[in-house]
C-alpha cells in the first residue's frame, strides 16, 4: 500500500463571527506526493488547525479544491467525508482525542471496529498497534493512567488502526516532554516506510519541522514553502 | 457501528459522570415507582370494589328466579320477580342452550326450623326461627356471588355443616368485625312436613343437628343459611311428600333459580333479554357494575395521568442531562467523528445512553413501584381487618410492571432524541478543539 497524493488548489476559508469575518487561509496551494512526510509550522491563529481539519475531511472547504487520491472534497456529503475519514485517514492530536473511559486498547479497538472490523479482530489488531509502538504492558490502561509519551503512542496506533494512506499530526509534541517528543517522532516519521502512509505534521516546532521532507510556513492566510531535504 | 459497539460507548459515557447518572436515573425510578404504585393500587382496587359488588361471584353473573318476569321489572339490576313459575331440567336446558351463556349453576332451597342455643340482640335466648336454606354444589362456589367472611364453606355431600349469612349474624345480635364468634356453634335444622289429623292440617318435623362452618356474604339466593346441594334435597323430599304448605317450604320447582354466568359484562343485557324471552325473571347488578367501572376508569386515568406527569418531568430531567453531556463531549464526539463515526453513530450512542437511564429506572422503579403497593396494601388490610372487612388482593400488574419499564425506555429514548440529535449534528472539526 502507498500513501496518499495531496493536491490543494487556491483554498480559501473564512470564519464569520459578530464582530467579522476572519479569512485564515487565502487561496493556499499545497501538493505532497505519496508517502512523504511534510511539515507545516505558523504562529498560533495562522490556520494550521483548520487547514489540517480540511486536509483531514473534518471539514468542507468553502472555497478552492482539496483532492487527495482523486477524491475531491470539496463535493462530498456528510456520510462521505466520514467514510472518507474512516478509510483513508488517521489523526494524532496534540490533545490525544483518547477516551478516558476506554482502555487503550479500547481505544484503538474501537476505531478499528468503526472500520469495520469485527471485534475481536480489532482487539487482536489494536494489541499488536499498542505492541507495535512499545505499550504491550499498557494494554488495559485508561488514558488518565498512562503518561503523555504514552497517550500519544496510543493516538498514534489509533491513527493507524485503520491502516490509513494519510496520517495527519496537529501538534503531536504540544503536550510532551523532549525524551517523549523524540520516541512521537521517530514513530511518525517512520509511518511511511512501515506502514505505506503520508504524513502531515502541523508544528510550531521548527526544529520537528526541520526533519520533514518539506516544510511550509503559513502566514497571513498562505502557504510558503520553508525547505525541502530530497 | 455496531449496536455492540454503540452499548459499549454509551455505557462508559455513562461512567464518565456516575452521579450525575445515578441521580437521573433516581428522577425516572421515583416517576416509575409512583406510577406503578398508583396503577397497582388502582388495580387491586376496582378489583376489590367490583368482587364486592358482584359478592365475589363473576361481574357477568345473572340471578334467575324460579318466577316469570314482572314486566315493570324488566331490565332493572334488582328486578322483581313475577308470578312463581317451575324451573326444571327443561328450562335449565334451554337457558343453558342460549347463545352468550358461558356457565349455569343450578341453586336449590328449602325452608327448615331452625333452632340455635345463641342468644338474640337483646341477650334473650333466640326463638327458635323458619328461615331459607340456600343448597349450591359447593365444588362450583367459585362461579358463585358467594364470598366467605369467616371460617370456610361447608363440605359438599356432608349433611351437618351449614354456613350462615350476615343476616343471621343479625338475627343473633353480631355484625361482621364478630363473624368468627358464631363459627363451631350447633344448629337444629328441621324439615317441615304438613299433615291432616283429626281434619286439622299439622305440622312435623325431621331433625338434625349441624355445625355452623363459616360465615358468608351470598347472593345465589335469598337465604340465611348456606348449605351443600344434598341437605336441601334431602329435606325437600320431606316436606314435599307432605300436603301442600308454601309456607313450610313446599315447593313443585326443582330449582329455586339459576345462576347463569354471561360470556362476557357487554352480554349481560342481552342473555337477560333472552331468559326474559324464555319465560323467567331476572336480576343482575350490571347497571351499577357498569357505573361504578366508568367511575373507577375516570379515577385509573387521573392516576395515570399523575403518574405520567411524573414520568415527563423525569424525561425533562434526562433530556437536560443529555444537553450537558453533549455539551461537555463536544472533543469526543469530534473525535468520534474523525476516527470515522457518522452522524448516526454518534446519534446511537447518545439515544442509547438517555433509553439506558430509562431502562434502568424503569426497572427500579416498577419494583419500588410494586414494593410501595405493598406496603400500602398492607397498610389498607389492617384497616379493612380491624372493620372486618375482607382485606384487598394485590394483584400482580404484570402489563403495569411491564408498561413501566418499556414507557420509562421509550421516553427516555424521545427525550434523548434532541441531545442525541445535537450531538450528530455537531462538526468533525469539534475534534481538534474551537477552530
Amino acid at each position: 500500500m502507498s500513501g496518499a497524493a495531496v493536491a490543494v488548489e487556491g483554498l480559501t476559508h473564512t470564519y464569520e463571527s459578530r464582530s467579522g469575518s476572519l479569512t485564515v487561509l487565502d487561496g493556499v496551494d499545497l501538493h505532497v506526493d505519496a508517502g512523504a512526510v511534510v511539515a507545516i509550522t505558523g504562529a498560533s491563529g495562522a490556520g494550521k488547525s483548520t487547514l489540517l481539519c480540511l486536509l483531514g475531511a473534518l471539514d468542507r472547504p468553502q472555497q478552492g479544491s482539496v483532492v487527495i487520491d482523486g477524491h475531491d472534497l470539496s463535493r462530498a456529503t456528510r456520510d462521505e467525508l466520514a467514510d472518507f475519514r474512516r478509510v483513508t485517514v488517521g489523526f494524532v492530536f496534540q490533545h490525544f482525542g483518547l477516551l478516558d473511559t476506554l482502555t487503550a486498547a479500547e481505544n484503538v479497538g474501537l476505531a478499528c471496529t468503526l472500520s469495520g472490523v469485527g471485534a475481536r479482530r480489532g482487539r487482536a489488531r489494536a494489541e499488536a498497534l499498542l505492541d507495535a509502538v512499545g505499550l504491550a504492558g499498557r494494554m488495559d490502561h485508561t488514558p488518565p493512567r498512562l503518561s503523555g509519551g504514552e497517550r500519544q503512542r496510543v493516538a498514534i496506533a489509533r491513527a493507524l488502526a485503520n491502516q490509513p494512506r494519510l496520517v495527519l499530526a496537529d501538534e503531536p509534541t504540544g503536550n510532551l516532554d523532549a525524551d517523549a517528543t523524540d520516541r512521537v517522532m521517530d514513530l511518525l516519521w517512520s509511518l511511511p516506510a512501515d506502514h505505506g502512509c503520508t504524513v502531515i505534521l502541523v508544528t510550531h516546532d521548527r526544529q520537528l519541522a526541520a526533519r520533514a521532507e518539506q516544510s511550509f510556513h503559513l502566514t497571513q492566510g498562505r502557504l510558503l514553502l520553508r525547505a525541502a531535504t530530497s | 457501528m455496531s449496536w455492540r459497539a454503540a452499548v459499549v460507548l454509551a455505557f462508559k459515557g455513562l461512567r464518565r459522570r456516575p452521579g450525575r447518572a445515578a441521580l437521573t436515573v433516581l428522577a425516572v425510578t421515583l416517576a416509575a415507582s409512583l406510577l406503578t404504585a398508583l396503577l397497582t393500587i388502582a388495580g387491586s382496587a376496582e378489583t376489590r370494589v367490583l368482587n364486592e359488588l358482584s359478592k365475589g361471584g363473576p361481574l357477568a353473573g345473572i340471578k334467575v328466579a324460579a318466577a316469570r318476569p314482572d314486566p315493570a321489572q324488566i331490565g332493572r339490576d334488582d328486578a322483581r320477580p313475577g308470578e312463581p313459575k317451575d324451573l326444571d331440567e327443561t328450562a335449565l336446558a334451554t337457558i343453558r342452550s342460549l347463545p352468550d351463556v358461558r356457565d349455569v349453576v343450578p341453586v336449590v332451597a328449602t325452608r327448615l326450623l331452625v333452632i340455635s342455643t345463641a342468644n338474640d340482640a337483646d341477650g334473650n335466648r333466640l326463638e327458635p326461627f323458619l328461615e331459607t336454606a340456600v343448597g349450591v354444589d359447593v365444588a362450583q362456589s367459585t362461579t358463585l356471588p358467594i364470598s366467605v367472611v369467616a371460617g370456610r364453606l361447608p363440605v359438599d355431600g356432608v349433611l351437618t355443616e351449614v354456613a350462615v349469612t350476615e343476616g343471621y349474624l343479625e338475627r343473633v345480635g353480631l355484625t361482621r368485625v364478630d363473624a368468627q364468634q358464631v363459627v363451631g356453634m350447633e344448629l337444629a335444622l328441621g324439615a317441615a312436613q304438613a299433615f291432616a289429623r283429626n281434619d286439622q292440617i299439622r305440622a312435623r318435623g325431621r331433625w338434625h343437628r349441624a355445625q355452623i362452618v363459616g360465615v358468608v356474604a351470598q347472593e345465589a339466593a335469598d337465604g340465611q343459611l348456606l348449605v351443600p346441594n344434598e341437605m336441601v334435597e334431602v329435606a325437600r323430599e320431606w316436606t314435599n311428600a307432605g300436603l301442600p304448605d308454601e309456607e313450610l317450604g313446599y315447593d313443585t320447582s326443582p330449582y329455586a333459580g339459576l345462576f347463569v354466568v354471561a360470556d362476557g359484562l357487554d352480554n349481560v343485557g342481552r342473555v337477560r333479554t333472552e331468559i326474559t324471552a324464555v319465560g323467567y325473571s331476572t336480576s343482575a347488578p350490571e347497571n351499577l357494575i357498569a357505573s361504578v367501572r366508568r367511575y373507577l376508569h375516570v379515577v385509573e386515568i387521573v392516576l395515570t395521568a399523575i403518574g405520567l406527569i411524573a414520568l415527563v418531568v423525569a424525561a425533562i430531567g434526562i433530556a437536560n442531562a443529555m444537553l450537558a453531556a453533549v455539551r461537555e463531549r463536544r472533543r469526543e464526539i469530534g473525535v468520534l467523528k474523525a476516527i470515522g463515526a457518522r452522524d448516526r453513530d454518534v446519534l446511537r450512542v447518545f439515544l442509547v445512553e438517555a433509553a439506558v437511564l430509562g431502562f434502568v429506572g424503569g426497572i427500579l422503579g416498577a419494583l419500588g413501584g410494586w414494593l410501595i403497593a405493598r406496603a400500602v396494601g398492607g397498610v389498607v388490610n389492617g384497616y379493612l381487618s380491624d372493620q372486618g372487612l375482607v382485606s384487598v388482593q394485590l394483584v400482580f400488574p404484570v402489563w403495569v410492571l411491564a408498561g413501566a419499564v418499556l414507557g420509562s425506555t421509550f421516553l427516555a429514548a424521545a427525550a434523548g432524541t434532541l441531545p442525541a440529535v445535537r450531538a450528530a449534528r455537531l462538526p468533525a472539526r469539534e475534534a481538534v478543539g474551537a477552530v
